[in-house]
């Protein structure tokens, strides 16, 4: 082992959430932990950005209310300085012809809302769906908290894992049992329509199994990304909506503070080009870009799977045929943010004037499971969605700090623009940025009449934005394509699903690790898990 | 009075007929009921244009289990297969890597993909498109075959119950598992891709050639309702790789006199075996007394007592229209009904005065390239496309279409000097558009639309027809009774294969009705001219009934 002076135990390369969250869980263990971000600042994903002066803006990821409550709990964030809300509207879907579906935090209110809009049937089912959502995201999310066994070599904790995770299968009672099994690889579309009859509370629902996808709602294995979706939070079948005060990036924040306040060292405009291995194939320290190299027992990367093994490591020391098979990790980005300063609220023909429904994710273009469908579409051929589907948030709404200091009547709209491909067929994303930006208010103007006249200022992040700003190989934001071909035991790949790469000493800690993306840290603590394992056996 | 039987056997097609001579064989007094005056389900021939002979519906065949030929000897029962060598890819004119453009403004021919089972000549073709794709072939044709062997055993397993946890049902799967601890990495990696992925992301793997890509990976949505970019199909490629004839993989070939040839050879072997088959003989219904079956109604009154029936109808047709409604439990009743048919193909056969001549490659003295599998698939685009059509309920604009011409190889089958010309169509969505009718009003519609994706490649195509027959789904279902003219008996997506298929719990040919077994595509593996459903379910059957055995092992 050669750990120069000075070495630390462990190197977090990449302070995003999952990152921090290792970190934390590492030094909190007794372990030197030293976080390497290449940005100016922490967050990854978990970013707010200034949109305007004194205007504050969630930049990729908007709402953070999948983040596993054990991490909030373990790490004491709250102490930290991160505060949540929660307001009681969850999503808010607006038709063209001035209907809407609105889902709420309560089960019931939601189908006494459907009743009024003459959804009965589906008033009378919302409950028993929500049920089942809820049931079959509780195991996996139960799946989600292990790691994933050893095949290769199973061991005692592997079959006691196991046999615990079979008990909690059985635990859903033979008829759910069943279900899971029919329902993961099935499209979401199938999925929502064995429960509910009117399209455009389908289409609701089915959103949040494509959400940052290369998958229609006709695709397979969509109905296992609403369930990933549902795992371990409140989310239930209406799905989260929680924002953190200060924007997704104070979460960064408290993660960092919570990271120090156990002695971690978390250094920013650090970017990591290489991770150093001895002749053994053993990870022994990185490389920065100024060429300065730092030694570490354990170099543990929350970076993309496919940057951290064809980027980082000796290709000698990786070989040819995980080379390849790392090369072939699919990563089809396809998501955009813009974010608009307003002068004033807008004003939803559909909500009718009552702000209350503008607090939750406003759904934009998502009016049938065709219309998902067909935006999706677009895609496949390289190109952008001509209707592409948004999901908006206006943050200001239940946190006025980010606009503290503006204008009076100030408000800031995030929007998660899909489908838009980081692989343009025709064009290039530089002379597709502010079209696609008019293209978003465009479609905002069909349910929302004047908002446009309303942008005092915009910032968009296209796919190539969150590459290079961001460091998402192909923009995308969850590191490895949410699909069947890449979950659980196979997720960035068959045999390393155990957070450990195949350098001794590498790990891999970030949203390409099983359960996979989201702000929910669950990578980054199961990670932190087996290196402390590791760790520990080795000393 | 009425006959009895210890099995009836619903469905002449080529699981009914196979399970009827497994139970036959077993020493069972079986009884075939064939609706039809043909026997072979989707596996017929009829001459439906005087003095041509069409394979109707199901044209190829390579996925029967060696074992079944050899256990109910069906060469000695007339069964001969005629093998088809290569697939012709003819792309547009002005495309392809010598382009053949043309000179003075006139577009040229379009150039061509040509695979042969000659692998050499293959890869010696590839070279023309890509060295790239020329080494890759070898290696992942290789590969292909090394997860063909692996998932041979999977054909002959019976489903476990997962919510059972009766440890016994679990012994093959263990065994299974065992055996993929022992693949190399790199394999058991292509595995599970195997079983996640859109075909064409797959094959992105090894391939640059898009109309290589396109037409390989138009094996992984045959009768599917899904695109080459749709999760899932990945398996529908393997599915279609483990076709064997003479031991092996991926070979195709034609049976002699048509795929009628097949079920006649089988219905000889089960007749040799002792089995009586009745064809013209619907049944109405299952009876039923106390949870059991304990014979058939048939549509003229006829009641024949039996100790098993087995039907190899449908899981719809056999749950729900063969059987008396409350029979059922109501939750099972709600999992069949969700079973997801969805058929997505369609079948257009023509009569030819003369062959279809490519602009890409005139007709030569051997007509080497027509004899083999002619697939109108030039680019993942235009295949992704023509899924897209459908998924809205559409047909297809630019269908994919799979066409042999069977007089090539058994000449038998038209006129001298004539020949006939079967076209798989794919898309052919059952559930239409609303605004667009039914598919009554679209039959002659879809078949211009064939004819004119085959013209476009070549276009003597339209003077050389003399006759044809048009099958939509809706034909499909109408005439051999498969619910919304699904080939498979039920789409072959993840959510339905294996445990799943019909519905957990019940993945062993059981029902919940005692003495009720389905032996048909609905059950594990699936669909294609297999076999292996009737003939496993024919075991356990015998099983059942106090350790019979036909003297095989599963």
């Amino acid at each position: 082992m050669t750990v120069v002076g000075g070495g630390y135990d462990a190197i977090v390369v990449g302070g995003g959430h999952n990152g921090l969250t290792c970190a934390a869980y590492l030094a909190r263990a007794g372990l030197g932990v030293l976080v390497l971000e290449r940005r100016e600042r922490v967050g990854g994903i978990a970013d707010t950005v200034e949109i305007a002066p004194v205007v504050r803006s969630p930049a990729i990821a908007a709402t953070v209310g999948r983040l596993r409550a054990s991490v909030a709990r373990d790490l004491d964030l709250r102490a930290h300085g991160l505060s949540l809300v929660a307001p009681a509207v969850r999503v808010f879907a607006p038709g063209h012809d001035g209907s809407a579906v609105v889902l709420w935090a309560d089960v019931d209110r939601t189908a006494e809302d459907l009743r009024r809009r003459g959804l009965t049937a589906d008033a009378d089912a919302w409950s028993e769906f929500d049920r089942l959502v809820r049931s079959l995201g509780g195991f996996m999310a139960d799946l989600g908290e292990q790691t994933p066994p050893d095949i290769a070599n199973p061991g005692v904790a592997d079959a006691l894992g196991g046999l615990l995770l079979g008990r909690k299968y059985r635990g859903l009672g033979r008829l759910d049992a069943r279900t899971i099994l029919r329902v993961l690889a099935m499209p979401v579309a199938d999925f929502v329509a064995e429960s509910l009859v009117s399209d455009a509370l389908r289409a609701a629902v089915a959103w949040r199994g494509v959400r940052n996808a290369s998958l229609g709602p006709w695709s397979a294995g969509s109905t296992l990304n609403l369930l990933q979706d549902a795992a371990g939070n409140d989310g239930g079948a209406a799905g989260e909506t929680v924002f953190a005060r200060g924007g997704p990036g104070a979460l960064a924040e408290a993660l960092a503070s919570a990271a120090r306040s156990f002695g971690a060292v978390i250094r920013t405009e650090a970017e990591v080009v290489a991770v150093r291995s001895n002749p053994d194939g053993v990870a022994t320290g990185v490389v920065l870009a100024s060429g300065e190299e730092i030694a570490a027992r354990a170099v543990v990367s929350a970076v993309d799977p496919k940057q951290t093994l064809l980027r980082f490591v000796d290709p000698i020391a990786l070989g040819p045929t995980l080379r390849w098979r790392a090369g072939n990790i699919r990563q089809p980005g396809v998501v955009a943010t813009v974010a608009l300063a307003l002068s004033r609220l807008p004003s939803f023909s559909a909500a009718d004037g009552d702000e209350r429904l503008l607090r939750g994710r406003i759904l934009v273009g998502a009016e049938g499971v065709d219309a998902l469908e067909r935006a999706f579409d677009a895609a496949k051929y390289g190109r952008i969605s001509e209707r592409p589907v948004v999901e908006a948030t206006i943050p200001s709404l239940v946190d006025p700090s980010l606009v503290d200091g503006a204008e009076p009547g100030t408000h800031v709209l995030h929007a998660h623009v899909q489908w838009t491909p980081r692989e343009l067929r025709d064009g290039d994303w530089e002379a597709c940025r502010e079209p696609l930006a008019d293209s978003l208010i465009a479609q905002l103007e069909t349910v929302a009449p004047g908002i446009g006249g309303l942008v005092t200022a915009r910032r968009v992040l296209t796919p190539l934005d969150l590459e290079r700003d961001y460091g998402l190989s192909s923009g995308h934001p969850w590191h490895a394509e949410p699909a069947l071909e890449s979950f659980f035991l196979w997720r960035p790949m068959l045999g390393y699903a155990r957070y450990r790469m195949p350098l001794r000493g590498l790990y891999l800690a970030g949203s390409g690790a099983h359960p996979g993306g989201g702000i929910t840290g669950g990578p980054g603590q199961n990670a932190a898990r087996e290196i402390v394992k590791d760790l520990r056996s080795r000393i | 009075m009425s006959a009895r039987y210890d099995a009836v056997v619903i469905g002449g097609g080529h699981n009914g007929l196979i399970a009827a001579a497994y139970l036959a064989r077993g020493g069972l007094r079986t009884l075939v009921l064939e609706r039809r005056h043909v026997l072979g389900g989707a596996a017929v021939t009829e001459e439906v244009v005087p003095g041509f002979r069409f394979s109707v519906a199901s044209y190829v065949v390579s996925l029967l289990r060696p074992e079944i030929i050899r256990e109910l000897d069906l060469p000695g029962h007339g069964l001969h297969i005629l093998p088809l060598d290569g697939t012709f890819t003819p792309l547009l004119p002005g495309s392809g890597p010598t382009r053949r453009t043309g000179a003075n403004g006139v577009p040229g021919s379009g150039d061509y993909l040509w695979r042969v089972n000659d692998h050499g000549r293959t890869v010696r073709e590839l070279r023309r498109w890509s060295l790239r794709d020329a080494d890759a072939y070898e290696e992942y044709g290789l590969l292909m075959v090394e997860m063909a062997k692996f998932i041979k055993p999977i054909l002959g397993l019976l489903p476990p119950d997962p919510t059972g946890w009766d440890p016994r049902e679990f012994i093959g799967l263990a065994g299974l598992a065992r055996d993929f601890g022992r693949l190399p990495e790199r394999e058991q990696a292509v595995f599970v891709q195997l079983m996640t992925m859109p075909s064409a992301d797959f094959l992105d793997q090894w391939f640059e050639t898009d109309p290589l890509k396109a037409t390989m990976s138009a094996s992984g949505i045959i009768g599917t309702y899904l695109g080459i970019r749709s999760p899932g199909t990945a398996y529908v490629l393997l599915h279609h790789y483990m076709g064997e004839i003479d031991g092996a993989f991926r070979a195709w070939g034609i049976p002699k006199g048509g795929t009628g040839g097949i079920s006649e050879a089988i219905g000889r072997a089960a007749q040799a075996q002792g089995a009586e088959i009745r064809t013209e003989a619907p049944v109405a219904r299952v009876r039923t007394r106390d949870g059991r079956a304990t014979g058939v109604v048939l549509e003229s009154g006829e009641e024949i007592e039996a100790d098993a029936v087995v039907s190899t109808a449908d899981a719809k047709v056999t749950f729900l229209d063969l059987l008396d409604g409350g029979t059922l439990d109501r939750d099972f009743e709600a999992e069949i009904r969700r079973f997801k048919f969805r058929g997505s193909s369609g079948k257009v056969n023509l009569a030819l005065d003369r062959l279809p001549e490519f602009t890409s490659l005139p007709n030569a003295e051997d007509l080497e390239h027509l004899r083999g599998a002619i697939s109108l698939s030039p680019s993942t685009d235009d295949m992704e496309r023509a899924y897209d059509d459908a998924k809205y309920g559409r047909p297809s604009a630019k269908p994919y279409v799979d066409m042999i011409i069977p007089t090539l190889v058994d000449p038998s089958m038209a006129p001298p000097g004539k020949h006939v010309l079967s076209c798989f169509v794919q898309y052919a969505p059952y559930h239409l558009d609303p605004s667009l009718g039914t598919w009554d009003d679209n039959r002659e519609a879809f078949g211009d639309t064939v004819v004119d994706r085959i013209a476009e490649f070549a276009p003597n195509i339209r003077e050389a027809i003399v006759g044809r027959q048009v099958l939509t789904p809706l034909d499909i279902e109408r005439t051999i009774g498969l619910t919304e003219g699904n080939i498979f008996q039920g789409e072959l997506s993840l959510e339905q294969l294996f445990f799943n298929r019909p519905v957990p719990g019940y993945a062993r040919f059981r029902t919940p009705i005692r003495d009720l077994w389905l032996a048909g595509s609905s059950t594990h593996p699936g669909g294609g001219i297999m076999g292996a459903n009737g003939r496993l379910a024919a075991l356990e059957v015998l099983r059942a009934q106090g350790g019979r055995s036909a003297g095989v092992r599963p």
